[in-house]
């Protein structure tokens, strides 16, 4: 007997085992509450409540399955999923939204308004990582920061309108339960739709697993296969987004398990996904339901899977094929200047400006003013705190992003694909949930502790692959994904601890008094004037291990290193502002557009602008919307994000065919 | 004093006029509550504090505190500190309060609040502790440290009477046990157990609760819509606001529709009251609970 026919053999086996246990548990399910005779109320639930949950899952879990099938062989990416996409993010955002803003369009069309907010986030995330031709850990990067920025809008949303708050919650968490067949119904009609059109492309969708050229060679409309496939994928997800809410990673898990299960040839792939992926949900449902205390389940379905589906990242990790090589000492500034003490004199001083600008001017109940005498002395004992450790969270997290990218070689690389920020909710959720009469100094700490948990796995994925940078991100975003569903669990509850970790998720320096604004700007000092010392570090280790090591530095000592700093760097900044902030993505690459070249003064550079940044930000959050004040994380991003957006694709139009 | 009088809009025309009372320097106010400059960061408080006919200088989210705890009427003179999850500091110092009421809702704020003033906690949400006590014991010692002390007695005592006479009203209709839900979507419904705020109004109207004594998860965590069948017999008592999805597809459920209160009528919608509010949430619960159970006789 061959080797691949046993495995083949025991893969089947263990399928067949998980649709057992799954089957097993929804049989109890059903036996548990089969109505005794003329109990026509018992028979009613039993057959529009417990046996529609049931089908909806496998609809539901089959949906995704393909989803993910497709989404990952149209990309060529084995990580690609509706979540790791945003595609799921983006329907939430839109749903959120619709459903403060524009209740009416939403109670008749929310299927097409999931639509529109996950093919949004996809269309945004494509066009971001375009330029480094779809290649698999940017695809995921952009698909994280994109996640984050919506779920911190929805996050934002919600706060700001708590009347709808629970509805939103739950369907934050992705819960199966349901109050008759109609879902089932129109869940199975589009999964039968998306079939039809899934064999009607099947051809070219094969050929697609071959490089573009030869795609093309063989007479194929290759953008409008992939286009086209896309947009299933992105229909799929959104409408049981729309129908049942958000669960991750089934997309993900499916296609995963079938190619581990055996699969190679694609048509294997396609036709496995779906049914691991139905078999995943239902038993993944089965599993709440059993653990369901009084009615109350205590992990939302869609939550749960994000605990299996993190682990099932982590361990997919070393499985990954190298991405294309890295091309980039040479992210190259688009014009170098010589000498860059003018520009870096003015990047400071418009820092120290908007920080002057800042404590002066600002917003009052008769509109904006200028602060002068004894109205000067009354605002300014809560603006300085502010600007002072808005100024140096900003510059922190600019230096970890840095670092990040000069130690990827990835420009979209930042602080918040870490983990780190991703883990500190964790320990903020845990604190909340188990002793809700905390003081702020035990939450603190308990979020310093969930912020080096994480740090301490991901370093620890990473060093067990030389601290490449791969490892690196992939390892962050992955353990950033299990934290969040951790963090959504405590939050699809309700309670006052739910609102207590949706302002920490939006992020805000208000809680910032003298004695923190102080500390972390100290904290900020000791840990970015190091920095410079590893100026040799950031120069060679962009051009390549092969480099490093030509020039005796050896690549996972300095990545290690460097990482242990910016994971610091990020935990500090992290636990005044947010989990979000973005500015430790941009700083970088504005500080790469004023012309320094060299890595030391680039680093002051992007130090600087990271500062100047979440200075303007936190000054625009405290004023725009008087006295109702913004997340100021959340700010940033928005300040920044479309400016990143406009970077990068500026860079595509200059860049020769 | 205070009339037991059902009417809403009496009662609040009678704070609405003691507020502005309260701040005439003609009125024989005691100097305390004349005196205080009171900021309010919590929203149980503010209604119990608007209850003691004592304006505040400023309070918290006043725009959803109006949509959904809609009473006492907040007077336009109060200021609005923002989101109660990110309250304006500078503002609130700006306006210089002798003194800040929050509750443990608001403790993360506390090292700042008492940068401005002296910060007064005084909670009626407590895991495991029933709301009803705390409330009237949370006026008793606001309305002491205001100075008006008699006001808190006569608030309690008309609303005890209220209540009374409320209860003496529904007597014949308490045969059935009600339960009071907030509907979350289209498949969840959140309850007030025995020990929320409105399980224990209901009780002292002398209604059973439905939900029993599954106390542990009061008013957090939803529910799935096919937990109405356990309690066949009971009113139902939905409290705005619906969500307008829910709103739409409800009607649609088959699940919903065979439910025996839905089938027979016994599901009753009632305006927003804030579920964790004062002593006032509790009275107008209890208004809108009579009007709804009188409405479906």
């Amino acid at each position: 007997m061959s080797e691949p026919a046993t495995s083949v053999r025991r893969a089947a086996v263990t399928l067949a085992a998980f649709a057992a246990v799954a089957l097993a548990l929804f049989g109890y399910g059903v036996w548990s509450s089969w109505p005794a005779s003329g109990d026509e109320l018992g028979r009613i639930v039993l057959i529009d409540s417990i046996l529609p949950r049931g089908a909806v899952a496998l609809v539901t879990g089959a949906s995704l399955g393909l989803a993910g099938a497709l989404l990952q062989r149209v990309l060529r990416n084995p990580i690609a999923d509706p979540s790791t996409l945003g595609v799921a993010a983006g329907a939430q955002l839109a749903m959120t939204a619709a459903t403060i803003y524009a209740p009416a369009l939403m109670a008749s069309a929310r299927e097409p308004i999931a639509f529109a907010g996950g093919l949004a986030s996809l269309a945004l995330i494509l066009g971001l990582s375009w330029r480094r031709g779809l290649e698999p850990v940017t695809v995921v990067l952009c698909g994280m920061l994109i996640s984050l920025v919506a779920a911190s809008l929805s996050a934002t949303i919600i706060l700001a309108n708590g009347e709808y708050m629970m509805s939103l919650f739950i369907w934050g968490g992705g819960s199966l339960e349901q109050g008759g067949w109609q879902p089932t119904v129109a869940l199975a009609l589009r999964a039968g739709l998306a079939t039809v059109a899934v064999a009607i492309v099947y051809r070219p969708l094969v050929l697609l697993g071959f490089d573009d050229s030869s795609a093309r060679a063989l007479g194929l409309g290759v953008t409008g296969t992939r286009l086209l496939a896309l947009g299933l994928a992105v229909f799929l997800a959104t409408s049981t987004a729309a129908y049942v809410g958000v669960i991750g990673f089934i997309g993900l898990a499916a296609p995963n398990l079938a190619r581990i299960a055996g699969a190679r040839r694609f048509a294997a792939v396609l036709l496995l996904s779906p049914l691991i992926g139905a078999i995943l949900l239902l038993l993944t449902d089965g599993l709440v339901q059993l653990a369901a205390i009084d009615e109350t389940e205590i992990v939302p379905t869609g939550a749960a899977t994000a605990l299996f589906g993190g682990p099932l990242l982590l361990w997919l990790l070393p499985r990954l094929r190298p991405s294309t090589p890295r091309t980039t000492a040479a992210e190259a500034s688009p014009r170098r200047l010589s000498k860059p003490g003018a520009m870096l004199a003015l990047v400071a001083a418009a820092a120290v400006l908007l920080g002057i600008a800042a404590l002066f001017v600002g917003p009052g109940e008769g509109g904006w003013t200028i602060a002068t005498g004894p109205v000067l002395e009354a605002v300014a004992p809560w603006r300085w705190p502010r600007i002072l450790s808005a100024a140096a969270c900003g510059g922190m997290l600019a230096a970890a992003g840095f670092i990040m990218q000069r130690v990827s070689g990835n420009p979209l690389a930042s602080p918040e694909v870490l983990g780190i920020s991703a883990g500190s909710g964790v320990g903020l959720a845990a604190v909340l949930l188990f002793v809700p009469e905390a003081s702020l100094a035990v939450q603190t700490g308990s979020a310093v502790s969930g912020a080096l948990l994480a740090l301490l796995v991901v370093l620890g994925l990473a060093a067990s692959g030389h601290f490449g940078p791969e490892r690196l991100l992939l390892g962050g975003i992955a353990v950033g994904s299990l934290s969040g569903a951790l963090v959504t669990t405590v939050i699809a509850r309700g309670g006052a601890e739910g609102t207590q970790l949706l302002n920490w998720l939006s992020g805000s320096t208000q809680l910032v008094g003298p004695e923190t604004a102080l500390l972390s700007t100290a904290l900020a000092v000791a840990l970015i004037a190091p920095l410079p010392l590893f100026s040799r570090w950031f120069a060679v280790l962009p051009l390549g291990p092969g480099v490093s090591r030509g020039v005796g530095l050896s690549p996972s000592l300095a990545n290690g290193v460097l990482v242990l700093l910016a994971a610091i760097l990020t935990a500090v900044a992290t636990l005044t502002v947010g989990p979000l902030s973005f500015v430790g993505l941009m700083a970088p690459h504005a500080a790469r557009l004023t012309g320094i070249a060299r890595p030391a003064p680039q680093l002051l550079a992007t130090v600087l602008i990271g500062m100047a940044l979440m200075i303007f930000a936190d000054w625009m959050a405290r004023g725009l919307t008087f006295p109702y004040q913004l997340p100021l994380g959340l700010f940033a991003s928005l300040v920044g994000g479309p400016y990143l957006v406009w970077l990068l694709n500026r860079g595509a139009a200059r860049r020769p065919a | 004093m205070i009339t037991s009088s059902a009417s809403g809009l009496t009662r609040r025309a009678f704070i609405a006029a003691g507020a502005g009372l309260a701040l005439s320097p003609a009125c024989t106010v005691p100097a305390a509550a004349a005196s205080q400059r009171v900021a309010i960061v919590d929203w149980a408080l503010l209604e119990t504090c608007l209850a003691l006919e004592v304006t505040p200088l400023a309070a918290v989210e006043l725009v959803l505190f109006r949509r959904i705890a809609v009473e006492p009427a907040v007077p336009d003179s109060v200021v609005d500190l923002g989101l109660r999850g990110s309250i304006n500091l500078e503002l609130l110092s700006g306006l210089r309060p002798d003194v800040i009421y929050g509750s443990s809702f608001n403790l993360w704020a506390n090292d700042l609040l008492s940068r401005i003033a002296p910060v007064r906690m005084l909670s009626v949400f407590e895991r495991g502790v029933r709301p009803y006590r705390k409330a009237e014991s949370a006026m008793r010692t606001m309305a002491a440290e205001l100075g008006v002390p008699d006001r808190a007695d006569a608030y309690i005592a008309a609303l005890d009477s209220e209540l009374a006479a409320t209860k003496a009203q529904l007597a014949a209709r308490t045969d059935r046990p009600v339960l009071i839900i907030n509907i979350g979507d289209p498949r969840h419904f959140r309850v007030f157990g025995e020990d929320s705020m409105f399980g224990e109004v209901a009780a002292r109207l002398g209604f059973r609760n439905a939900w029993g004594a599954r106390t542990s998860y009061s008013a957090t965590a939803p529910v799935g819509l096919e937990a109405l069948a356990k309690v066949p017999e009971a009113i139902v008592l939905v409290i705005a606001p619906i969500p307008p999805d829910a709103a739409a597809a409800l009607p649609q459920s088959a699940l919903w529709n065979a439910m025996p209160p839905v089938r027979e009528g016994r599901v009753h919608m009632i305006e927003p009251v804030n579920p964790f509010g004062g002593l006032p949430a509790a009275r107008r619960f209890a208004r809108l609970f009579a009007g709804a159970i009188e409405a479906a006789a």
